[in-house]
């Protein structure tokens, strides 16, 4: 066997199989387990036990369009949990462009409570159970002024209104009244979290981070600084299982959807890389 | 089938088909795909910013105290920074619009104030944070001691034995990085310890990126074949 010609696959080659490794599982889906890892259900345990009477739930975003994927099902998920237990929800985007993906995200998931609500007490009502309080930079302003007064920095919230004037935040000032933050992140957030507001402020702090980030924000998980995280889009599917199984929502579960395709595609992809071993070190015995 | 009508998903789509043209080769689609990306992500920032931030935090109370000052006459409450109407506002825009002296001959000495300035509260800022969040922490998380093994005190076997993994992790690792002493006998033997955790590191941290980008790859698939196409529910 030509073992050099398997060496220099062209690229183009490895494209492909990808795509297909992706379009196939996408197009004849099957029913794959996704079984929860313990660091998921920590971050689902910390949110449900937050007092939603006495505090709240805080979702800082930095992701952009480009993690949309990835990081928007995390956001839902968040969203459809802290709505369903009644836990105030507060967000803040530290990015701009990412800010809109927010305001959808609400629009949203406020859209499947609504719809199903029967009364004014069942709603989600924005400025009650929500408030979107937007963009303010750099993110280490806000980030250590809210440990002064949230309404403070953001005084106005992501519509114009002024955030003093909201229902909700006549009862949540600072951090004290924040039950977790979870950084919703491509970059580096949960770390700035836990720097700037958790060693000052004690607020605990989750992540919900793309992939890559995951193996940064492990050691923290570690020694408990960061409470619990959502990895990639498993970490996301993860929660979004338990979200449906906990209280049966039903609704579109983006990240889970994509569970096959993403193990079909780490098949093709552990397959070149055994390939690629196999003709490198046949190719090596060739020479000797 | 069910092809949408919606015109934004159809140039989603022609922007999504130009990006991943780029697969089979560097072409004119691709790259009018990346700068329409360029130019739209900065004006996108440059008018939110100007209406989100400039206008109301600087422009409105400087303004407001513009005209308090011409109808009541300027009072030691419009020097008050926590005024919603002041005139304090206008220094720190001053100090930023000294960024663009550098395009300014003879006084391009002066885009030092702002930098310096900036350099300055995120120095004093983050070096301290990052010890006391980061440095301490993690160096406490890696001492082993009874109560790594202590279930009563939330340790365990495991625990334990995966506390002294990590501590053989940390040392390993760090004796890899000593470079001020040839690296012989029991040295060398802490490297070679060490390289194998520096490349299990390295193998996991490939894995979360694979997955990343194929997570990437997923969103941009289902956008096309369910919001496009129609062909999947």
């Amino acid at each position: 066997m030509n073992w050099e010609r398997l060496r220099n696959v062209d690229r183009r080659i490895i494209f492909l199989a990808m795509g297909l490794g992706i379009l196939i599982p996408l197009l004849f889906p099957v029913e794959l387990p996704v079984g929860a890892q313990r660091i998921t259900t920590r971050l689902f345990e910390t949110v449900d036990a937050i007092d939603g009477q006495k505090q709240c739930l805080m979702i800082s975003s930095d992701y952009t369009p480009q993690t949309e994927a990835e990081n928007h099902p995390m956001t839902i998920a968040l969203l459809r949990h802290g709505f369903t237990r009644r836990i105030p929800v507060l967000l803040n985007a530290l990015y701009v462009e990412g800010a809109p993906l927010l305001a959808d995200a609400i629009d949203q998931v406020m859209g499947e409570f609504n719809a199903r609500a029967t009364s004014r007490e069942d709603s989600v009502i924005y400025g009650r159970d929500v408030v979107y309080l937007g963009w303010q930079p750099p993110p280490i302003v806000p980030i250590l002024a809210m440990g002064e007064s949230i309404a403070g920095i953001y005084v106005e919230d992501y519509y114009g209104n002024r955030t003093d004037s909201l229902e909700v935040m006549q009862h949540i000032h600072t951090y004290d009244e924040v039950g977790i933050v979870v950084a919703i992140t491509g970059l580096a957030a949960p770390l700035w979290y836990v720097q700037l507001a958790q060693t000052k402020y004690g607020v605990a702090v989750g992540a919900a981070c793309t992939a890559v980030c995951a193996p940064d924000f492990y050691p923290y998980c570690a020694t408990g600084q960061i409470s619990g995280m959502m990895a990639g889009m498993k970490g996301a599917a993860e929660y979004e299982e338990m979200v449906d199984e906990q209280f049966a929502l039903g609704g579109r579960r983006k990240a889970t959807e994509g569970m096959v395709a993403q193990s079909a595609a780490h098949l093709v992809i552990m397959a070149f890389v055994i390939l690629g071993n196999i003709s490198y070190f046949a190719s090596r015995r060739k020479k000797t | 089938m069910n092809l949408s009508t919606d015109i934004w998903v159809w140039v989603g789509v022609v922007l999504t088909l130009c990006v991943y043209s780029f697969l089979y080769k560097d072409n004119p689609f691709y790259r009018f795909g990346e700068h329409l990306f360029v130019g739209v992500a900065n004006a996108f920032t440059l008018s939110f910013m100007y209406h989100r931030i400039i206008v109301p935090i600087m422009w409105r109370p400087f303004a407001g105290a513009v005209r308090i000052a011409g109808e009541e006459g300027i009072t030691p409450e419009l020097f008050n920074p926590m005024a919603e109407a002041n005139f304090l506002v206008i220094i720190p825009g001053l100090i930023g619009c000294m960024y663009f002296t550098r395009f300014i001959p003879g006084i391009t000495w002066m885009v030092r104030i702002p930098i310096g300035m900036f350099m300055g509260y995120y120095t004093g800022r983050v070096v301290p944070a990052y010890f006391e969040g980061s440095i301490f922490p993690q160096m406490k998380g890696t001492i082993v001691t009874q109560a790594s093994f202590d279930p009563a005190m939330g340790g365990g076997l495991m625990a334990g034995i995966f506390a002294v993994i990590i501590l053989i992790g940390v040392i390993g690792t760090l004796t890899y990085f000593y470079f001020s002493k040839e690296h012989k006998g029991l040295i060398k033997v802490g490297a070679n310890t060490g390289i194998v955790f520096v490349m299990v590191g390295f193998g996991a941290s490939f894995g979360f990126t694979v997955m990343a980008r194929v997570s990437l790859a997923i969103g941009r698939f289902v956008f096309l074949l369910r919001d496009w196409l129609g062909v999947i529910s």
